[in-house]
């Protein structure tokens, strides 16, 4: 199985990765800034709603909403796929605490907001998207899987799809099964691709139980064995063309993918 | 599009486990609804529970995903003979030409409320409950494809309460893009604090049995299930085929459906022209039919809009409780029966139905021979999905 995806275009969300821009000053060899993934570029929900919407929204809906515009798309178009291992781990960490302690009180809103598709819903909402805006997990496979759900809806519905990979951080007992340090989202806007343009390949791989793909810096190394989601940051490496591929990125289950320019 | 077929299926959940006590409860219209005995919940109203579900223990390298959830879709593998066809299934394709995508709302989190009641003197997760495959959304999807020995894509679909219902669209799109030759798909939630205690914060539970469709409705009752199919173009023996769905996005409000039901319209009508039918040529909605004063109402409405006279409907949750990310297998099952058996299931519980759906709400269980049959199943987040299922 393999199949030909365009990339139209990407964002990014994390410390010190505020956007593409970001990325690419430390893929020619800039240092890795410390400032946080900034709200404030978020144009499609209210300051107020910013604030108070869960920290999983702010940080999937920036590098979203970068991505639809450096591909040129209205964010209101291509139908959307969330991927995420863990979902809002703040949100599971409240709830749980709170149905341990006193049940009676839990909030209608963190209860609502504590789907896992919580993330995909606000988008829709935020970007007036009234196709299909689906979310999935594939636990630490989930970049995996995303990239193959995306690229089903490309070639089942010939049009593009927007992908958003985010995973965060479990601060409480969470910890015990979810490690990573540093939060992280990134985005694609996947097309068809026609034969001249610029494309890469998608092959599934069976049994690749471990991933093997070209060198980041070091920094960016770090982040990528830190938060699974963050092993995107070669996906998003290759698409500047600042990687050669073929990357390999495995799952523990099902197909891995080997993923490579389009010759 | 290939012409899909449901080559097997299976559900349980507290109206029965397996096909033929279900058939026997929809008839008789027995609901497996009961009290509200769901332990560490005080609250009053009626659920439906599995009988036995705590009882399951997932042995060897399976007792990684041991959790309510799981424990659940265990019990649901083992009726109507769904494991020695699924066996099949893997004498006619390679396993890693067979997908698996399970949808779930609670997946682990039973669990995962147990381990923050049971915390150490840190704060910590005692080792017993130090369960990585078991605190994800994915342990459902995860479970199934260890259980079955499935090696293609494996997926957890998450959309509250429309994942899986579209469960089946994915493993369509994977089959038609050529990631699959066939796939395993289903649904599981389990009864749990989060959502007894959550949508008793909205204030959206009943006191009493749920009553779908009645003016008088109260609100919904919290129940589980857990259900397979699978879906192949060419299978040995066909239940259905798998003719059309529509997934779409409300883009309104986290929790509340849009005021004119303008997504469930929508994704109706997607379901209709993907299938290419007409609406008069559906025989029977199976609804979400929450029984939330607001759901049935705008659900109600958005019938009217869709079909100029809708066909029989009815909601089949005052059987089952509402099984969240379970409710779109369970319902698609319950759908596929009425197809396959030419009995329509009433809407239990409607004693004095909603004056704008008095007309098509079956009170009554019906025999009545039908060629396509509709399902709907909406969701937070303003996610809605509609499946359109056809004679074999």
């Amino acid at each position: 199985m393999n199949v030909r995806l365009r990339i139209l275009g990407s964002g990014l969300s994390a410390p010190g990765l505020p956007d593409i821009d970001a990325l690419a000053a430390v893929l020619a060899g800039g240092e890795l800034g410390d400032e946080k993934p900034g709200s404030s570029s978020i144009s499609l929900l209210s300051p107020r709603e910013r604030r108070r919407c869960p920290e999983t929204v702010r940080l999937s809906m920036a590098a979203a909403e970068q991505a639809c515009s450096a591909a040129g798309i209205d964010p209101a178009q291509p139908d959307a796929v969330f991927t995420s291992g863990m979902g809002d781990l703040a949100i599971s960490d409240y709830m749980c605490r709170t149905l341990a302690e006193t049940p009676e009180l839990l909030s209608p809103m963190r209860f609502h907001n504590s789907v896992h598709n919580a993330a995909a819903g606000y988008w829709s909402i935020g970007a007036g998207a009234r196709g299909d805006v689906t979310a999935l997990s594939g636990a630490s496979d989930s970049l995996v899987t995303g990239l193959i759900e995306a690229a089903s809806r490309v070639a089942a519905d010939r049009r593009p799809v927007l992908l958003v990979v985010y995973d965060t951080v479990a601060d409480g007992p969470m910890r015990a099964v979810w490690s990573p340090r540093h939060p992280f989202a990134c985005a694609f806007v996947l097309g068809v691709a026609d034969d001249a343009e610029a494309a890469i390949e998608l092959h599934a791989q069976e049994g690749l139980r471990q991933d093997d793909c070209p060198p980041l810096p070091a920094a960016l190394a770090e982040r990528s064995a830190d938060n699974p989601a963050a092993r995107a940051l070669h996906l998003l490496a290759l698409s500047l063309g600042r990687g050669h591929g073929p990357l390999r990125l495995a799952a523990r289950q099902g197909p891995g993918l080997r993923i490579e320019p389009a010759a | 599009m290939k012409d899909l077929h449901i080559a097997a299926m299976t559900l349980t959940c507290a109206a029965g486990s397996g096909l033929d006590a279900l058939r026997a409860s929809l008839r008789n219209g027995e609901s497996g609804l009961r009290r509200n005995d769901y332990p560490n919940c005080e609250l009053d109203t009626w659920i439906g529970r599995v009988e036995g579900v705590e009882n399951v223990t997932l042995e060897g390298d399976l007792a990684r995903f041991q959790c309510r959830n799981n424990q659940l879709a265990a019990l649901a593998l083992d009726q109507d003979g769904f494991r020695a066809q699924a066996a099949a299934l893997l004498e006619r394709h390679r396993p890693e030409r067979i997908a698996c995508v399970v949808g779930t709302s609670t997946a682990g989190i039973s669990s995962t409320e147990q381990a923050f009641r049971e915390l150490d003197e840190a704060g910590e997760f005692r080792p017993e409950h130090v369960m990585p495959w078991v605190h994800t959304p994915h342990t459902s999807a995860a479970y199934v494809a260890a259980a079955l020995g499935l090696e293609g894509p494996v997926q957890t679909v998450s959309t509250a309460c429309s994942s899986s219902a579209k469960v089946f669209a994915t493993a369509a799109r994977l089959i038609e893009s050529g990631w699959a030759d066939a796939a395993v798909v289903g649904g599981v939630d389990s009864l749990c604090l989060s959502v007894l205690y959550g949508f008793h914060s909205l204030e959206l539970v009943s006191s009493d049995p749920c009553r779908p469709f009645d003016r008088d409705r109260r609100g919904l009752n919290l129940g589980e299930a857990a259900g397979f199919a699978i879906v192949e173009p060419r299978p040995q023996a066909s239940l259905g085929r798998l003719l059309g769905w529509g997934e779409t996005s409300d883009a309104h409000h986290m929790a509340s459906p849009h005021p004119e039901g303008a997504g469930a319209i929508a994704a109706m009508r997607l379901a209709l022209e993907r299938a290419g039918l007409a609406p008069d040529q559906v025989g029977y909605v199976n609804c979400h039919g929450t029984a939330t004063p607001m759901n049935d109402r705008i659900e109600t409405a958005a019938l009217r809009t869709v079909f100029e006279d809708p066909p029989p409907a009815s909601s089949t949750k005052a059987w089952t409780g509402h099984t969240l990310g379970a409710a779109g297998i369970t319902e698609t099952v319950f759908s596929l029966l009425s197809l396959g058996d030419g009995f329509l299931p009433a809407s239990l519980n409607c004693q004095d139905p909603e004056p704008d759906a008095a007309d098509f709400i079956l009170r009554e269980g019906r025999r009545q021979k039908v060629d396509a049959v509709m399902s709907n199943s909406f969701g937070f987040g303003g996610s809605n999905c509609t499946l359109i299922m056809g004679a074999a």
